[in-house]
């Protein structure tokens, strides 16, 4: 009996072995397969009927886009990126794939993925892939790279980065707010102090100020760890702390952090008529719609629109190398058009109108 | 009365003096004390309830170090669960069934298997991180919010009326529960034998207690206060949920557990001593008031945490019998 | 017991061999078993599983370009594993391998770009040794306090990983920030420092392999090796017979921080060539997983580690050609890790002759 126990499961592993063994043999077999997995995957992805499977020729427009550490439905720039590729490929009728990064020793593996395939543009987001992008735009000379966030250096053909001014959103943002509060006490939730967040930061507390100058902001980042941006749970504990003390305009920036800061705004008594919320990237009205209560506006930075106008450019091949500045600015107000008041409104479009013309500046340097 | 004075003087004394400081700076400062203590009790608040975990598993001689899978898993459930029926209530419930589901395979997997605890348990946070960000849908909300119970008259006590009676089900029944399992633990009969399995299993053995099952009970039961920290993380504290976003909470409960020596009242004050010291150092970096880089002032909690223990460490002793599965002679 | 010897005489003298084997069999079958349960998963995710599975071996050791990557991700993985499973043996339970890693991955490129004019054999020297000593004494204050202090180790590794992020963060945003860039991050390593690769191999995958070897003979074949087993046996028995308990507990400990601290600064000489706080991301925690699936057993942490790498390098692609999540990885590495650990598997093929698999965890209550 036991030695029956014994031979079973030893002709078990053996089965194992020979199932794996021929299923790596036979060519034919799995190619069969292949076609049958791909077509599944085609559907599954958010993109047309089309497969990479002729990228190479000229016909069909294929985008890439590889996500800095984290997932594309990030509600944050990852997303944002994605949509604009999305949009991107539908528009020129191709095709858009993503590779998610989680580990940031892979970025240049994640690119190759889709160099290998002779896709015509890939989307690397975040400015941690900034020399990774570098290195692959330089070996890969015939495929166009879009670095989202990514200041370039040195002018590449192939290689355009999709920067924004941050500072200037952030501006407008803290103008408004610093117009807004009652009690000259704002607030900032954000995630880790890491450059595009700064800019936002100091944008808001120097907008704020200028705006209103009895205005004291409150800034806290979250405390250096792996989830900075994940961590709803200290962004709502935050918020509240900040509210306790008085804060009646708080600006949330930074993804899953900062989204936890919105949602506890939105838990407020007073939210939406003593207490409000500033989110931040794309229009949060849409994204985080928990915080419709308090949101009056988000300082966006139009990823989505640069990523897919970029990639327009890419496919009419009117795009040139160095950096793109893409727009920022502010979400519309929604529900709260009416609470603004109307020399408010005024204000703030002044202001939106003189920083994307010049005449107004941050002062803002990192 | 006083024979609970007697014996525990020290303790008395020291909550005593926490008192009559904190209402030192609610004279000084009273916007500013209330509202870093409201961080200190949110902050801790999961802690308690992880540690609690930690404290039951290992009285009664099981290690969990997955504590962090359990109250991640919870929470996610408890968050799709809530959205997908509407009801807060039926999603808090099914997040702490399903911290009961991860508990119990701990317990039969550490007792019954006699499995390594240590591997059950990292099993178990493997395993909760990968399913909720495989099966994660981005886009739900949820159907309401957990509401705040204002206490009649108590919520009108300066200061402490605030921070504790003024908040939701979850703190009362957190509150609530660490002063039960603290009586429980050391006067019941289920305490009783439940220190008798974790301390000297083959004797309580001898004593008719049955090991085996008063092991995986009480793990499991334990399962359903990691549901608790899980639900509350998901559905109150953050109304949302994100990927691995109990972010070493469940490590951090451990800690909190030995930094208590293993009592509830213990564990409790020192996840609300962590608590505060977070909320002190977002305070510091908030009002600007010392010129320090927020990296050194958020290491405050940590450092402040390794030297008390190394200044008054030394007496705790951890149960006998953690970590050793229970084997029968003969 | 009569009957369970003359039934072991009846068997084969392959049987036999078997199970003699069977902590090797073991933990093949578990991978087995786990990718069986995992084919389920995929299937149901709309993917072809064999196929998937083809995928992962493909891009992981199919060609040049794959097999580097994957010896690259295992190299630190071992050392990682080393750390914890050294610790492990004298009943310790490190959980700050990842703070230990970091702190040496940052010490090492400090002495990659501060020693300059030194032949590229002996920077590299110095550089692995900082990252060496910066590891094994963050880790030796954990020592210190338990022997010392009676501090849970687990407690003071968990507060130590937190503590290393945050002053990595601070040296890498102020005293040691790249000028004239906004990124939080160091200088590059002088390319004397740099670890190059034997044909395709890197010298820091075959530095692993050789500390693991050498691993491997001190704590089974040596003095010291005896007093760490022996301590993590019986603490009580330990002292009785006349180990400075104190001392060992400091010396695993250093010695653990020491292989973390290599793992860290191999990853930044050998791949990096800089410091930057998001690169290594969790790599501590697989350590735990590997030490585990290894049951703390030295030369076994290489073919954990190798199978944690292979994974992890073939996900991308995984992702890319099937659009599965990238995290199916690690539930294949769970249920692998339960099989291995759980005595089911082991039960149901060898029934009675199962070996009782040692207890790691005994030592967490000490």
């Amino acid at each position: 009996m036991r030695r029956m126990r014994i031979l079973a499961g030893i002709s078990l592993l053996v089965l194992l072995l020979a199932a794996c063994s021929s299923s790596t043999d036979s060519d034919s077999a799995s190619s069969a397969e292949d076609t049958t997995a791909t077509e599944v995957e085609a559907t599954t992805e958010e993109a047309t009927e089309l497969d990479d499977s002729n990228c190479a020729s000229a016909e069909v427009f294929c985008i890439g886009l590889v996500t800095d550490i984290g997932k594309v439905d990030d509600k944050s720039f990852n997303q944002s990126a994605w949509e604009g590729a999305v949009a991107a490929a539908e528009s020129t009728g191709g095709f858009a794939k993503y590779v998610e990064t989680v580990d940031t020793k892979d970025y240049a593996n994640n690119i190759a993925q889709f160099t290998d395939k002779n896709y015509d543009a890939i989307v690397t987001v975040g400015f941690l892939m900034a020399e990774a992008t570098v290195v692959a735009a330089k070996e890969y000379p015939d495929t166009h790279f879009i670095g989202v966030d990514q200041f370039i250096g040195e002018e590449i053909p192939n290689l355009t980065g999709l920067i924004f001014p941050e500072d200037q959103a952030g501006y407008a943002a803290g103008y408004l707010a610093g117009l807004m509060t009652k009690t000259n006490k704002l607030g900032q939730v954000l995630g880790l102090e890491i450059p595009p967040v700064q800019k936002f930061a100091l944008g808001f507390e120097a907008g704020a100020k200028a705006a209103n100058s009895a205005v004291t902001v409150t800034t806290v980042y979250h405390p250096p760890a792996d989830n900075g941006f994940a961590d709803p749970v200290w962004g709502g504990q935050e918020a509240r702390k900040q509210l306790d003390q008085g804060a009646d305009v708080i600006f949330a920036a930074g993804g899953g952090t900062g989204n936890g800061g919105l949602i506890e705004i939105a838990k407020d008594p007073g939210a939406g008529e003593s207490v409000f919320c500033i989110g931040v990237d794309a229009d949060q009205w849409g994204t985080v719609p928990e915080a419709q209560p308090c949101l009056i506006t988000s300082a966006m930075k139009l990823i989505t629109d640069g990523t897919s106008t970029l990639l327009g450019q890419v496919n009419d091949g009117s795009i040139a190398g160095g950096n793109y500045v893409g727009l920022t600015g502010l979400a519309p107000y929604h529900d709260f058009d009416s609470v603004i008041p109307d020399d408010v409104k005024a204000a703030v479009d002044e202001i939106v109108v003189g920083l994307k013309d010049g005449s107004i500046q941050t002062g803002v340097t990192l | 009365m006083s024979k609970f004075l007697q014996r525990h003087q020290k303790a008395v004394l020291s909550t005593l003096l926490v008192i009559v400081i904190a209402y030192g700076f609610y004279f000084w400062d009273s916007v500013r004390t209330t509202s870093i203590l409201n961080f200190s009790l949110s902050y801790a608040l999961p802690l308690i309830l992880a540690a609690m975990v930690g404290i039951i598993g290992e009285r009664s001689g099981v290690v969990n170090i997955g504590i962090e899978g359990q109250m991640l898993l919870s929470a996610f459930v408890a968050f799709f669960a809530a959205v997908a029926t509407g009801s807060l209530i039926i999603g808090a419930f099914l997040g702490m069934a399903s911290g009961l589901l991860a508990g119990a395979f701990l317990g039969i997997a550490a007792v019954k298997w006699e499995m390594d605890q240590i591997i059950a348990g990292v099993v178990i946070n493997i395993v909760a991180a990968g399913i909720t960000s495989f099966y994660y849908t981005p886009g739900q909300s949820l159907p309401a919010i957990v509401p705040r119970i204002e206490i009649p008259y108590l919520s009108q006590i300066p200061l402490i009326g605030q921070v504790f009676f003024n908040k939701s089900i979850f703190v009362y029944a957190t509150l609530i529960l660490v002063v039960v399992l603290q009586v429980m633990l050391f006067t019941s009969k289920w305490g009783l034998r439940t220190r008798a399995v974790g301390e000297y299993p083959s004797a309580a053995d001898t004593a008719g207690i049955n090991v085996y099952r008063t092991r995986i009970l009480n793990v499991a039961i334990a399962g359903v206060l990691a549901g608790t920290a899980g639900a509350y993380l998901s559905l109150d504290a953050a109304g949302w949920f994100e990927r691995g976003f109990t972010a070493g909470r469940g490590f951090l409960a451990l800690a909190i557990m030995i930094f208590g020596a293993w009592n509830p009242f213990g564990a409790m004050a020192a996840a609300l001593f962590f608590g505060f010291a977070s909320g002190m150092a977002s305070q510091l970096q908030a009002d600007e008031v010392i010129n320090i880089p927020q990296q050194l002032i958020n290491m405050l909690p940590y450092v402040m945490t390794l030297i008390i223990l190394s200044l008054a460490a030394g007496k705790v002793r951890p149960p006998g019998a953690v970590g050793q599965p229970y084997k029968k002679e003969g | 017991m009569q009957t369970e010897s003359d039934d072991a005489k009846k068997l084969h003298p392959s049987l036999e061999y078997l199970i003699k084997k069977q902590s090797f069999i073991v933990p093949i079958i578990a991978v087995f078993v786990a990718l069986i349960i995992g084919s389920v998963l995929i299937y149901f995710q709309g993917a072809n599983p064999i196929g998937a599975y083809k995928t992962i071996l493909q891009a992981s050791l199919g060609n040049e370009r794959g097999l580097i990557r994957t010896l690259e991700k295992t190299t630190p993985l071992i050392l990682a594993g080393l750390a914890v499973a050294v610790a492990l043996r004298v009943g310790l339970f490190n959980i700050g391998a990842q703070g230990q890693l970091i702190m040496g991955a940052f010490f090492a490129t400090w002495a990659g770009f501060t020693f300059t004019n030194l032949p590229a054999l002996i920077h590299i020297f110095v550089g692995l040794l900082a990252g060496i000593i910066a590891g094994g004494l963050w880790a030796a204050i954990a020592g210190i306090l338990k022997a010392y202090r009676g501090v849970h180790e687990v407690i003071s590794t968990i507060m130590l990983n937190s503590i290393a992020i945050a002053i990595l963060d601070y040296l890498v945003n102020y005293p040691y920030k790249e000028p004239d860039q906004p990124l939080p991050r160091t200088v590059p390593i002088l390319e004397s420092a740099q670890l190059p690769k034997i044909g395709f191999v890197p010298v820091g995958f075959i530095l692993a392999l050789l500390v693991a070897t050498f691993i491997s003979w001190l704590i089974n074949r040596t003095t010291t090796g005896f007093r760490f087993n022996t301590v993590g046996a019986n603490k009580f028995a330990a002292a009785y017979a006349g180990i400075k308990i104190k001392y060992v507990v400091v010396s695993s400990m250093l010695l653990s921080g020491g292989l973390a601290g290599l793992g860290g600064a191999i990853e930044t000489l050998g791949i990096t060539y800089r410091f930057e706080p998001a690169f290594n991301k969790g790599l501590g925690f697989d350590g735990i997983t590997i030490a585990l699936l290894a049951r703390a057993n030295p030369i076994a942490t290489i073919p954990a580690a190798f199978l944690v790498g292979i994974l992890r390098s073939g996900a991308p692609t995984l992702q890319f050609d099937y659009g599965l999540e990238p995290e199916i990885v690690d539930l294949l590495l769970a249920l692998t890790l339960l099989f291995v650990a759980a005595p089911i598997l082991g039960k149901l093929i060898f029934r009675k002759r199962a070996e009782k698999s040692e207890n790691v965890s005994s030592g967490w209550g000490s």
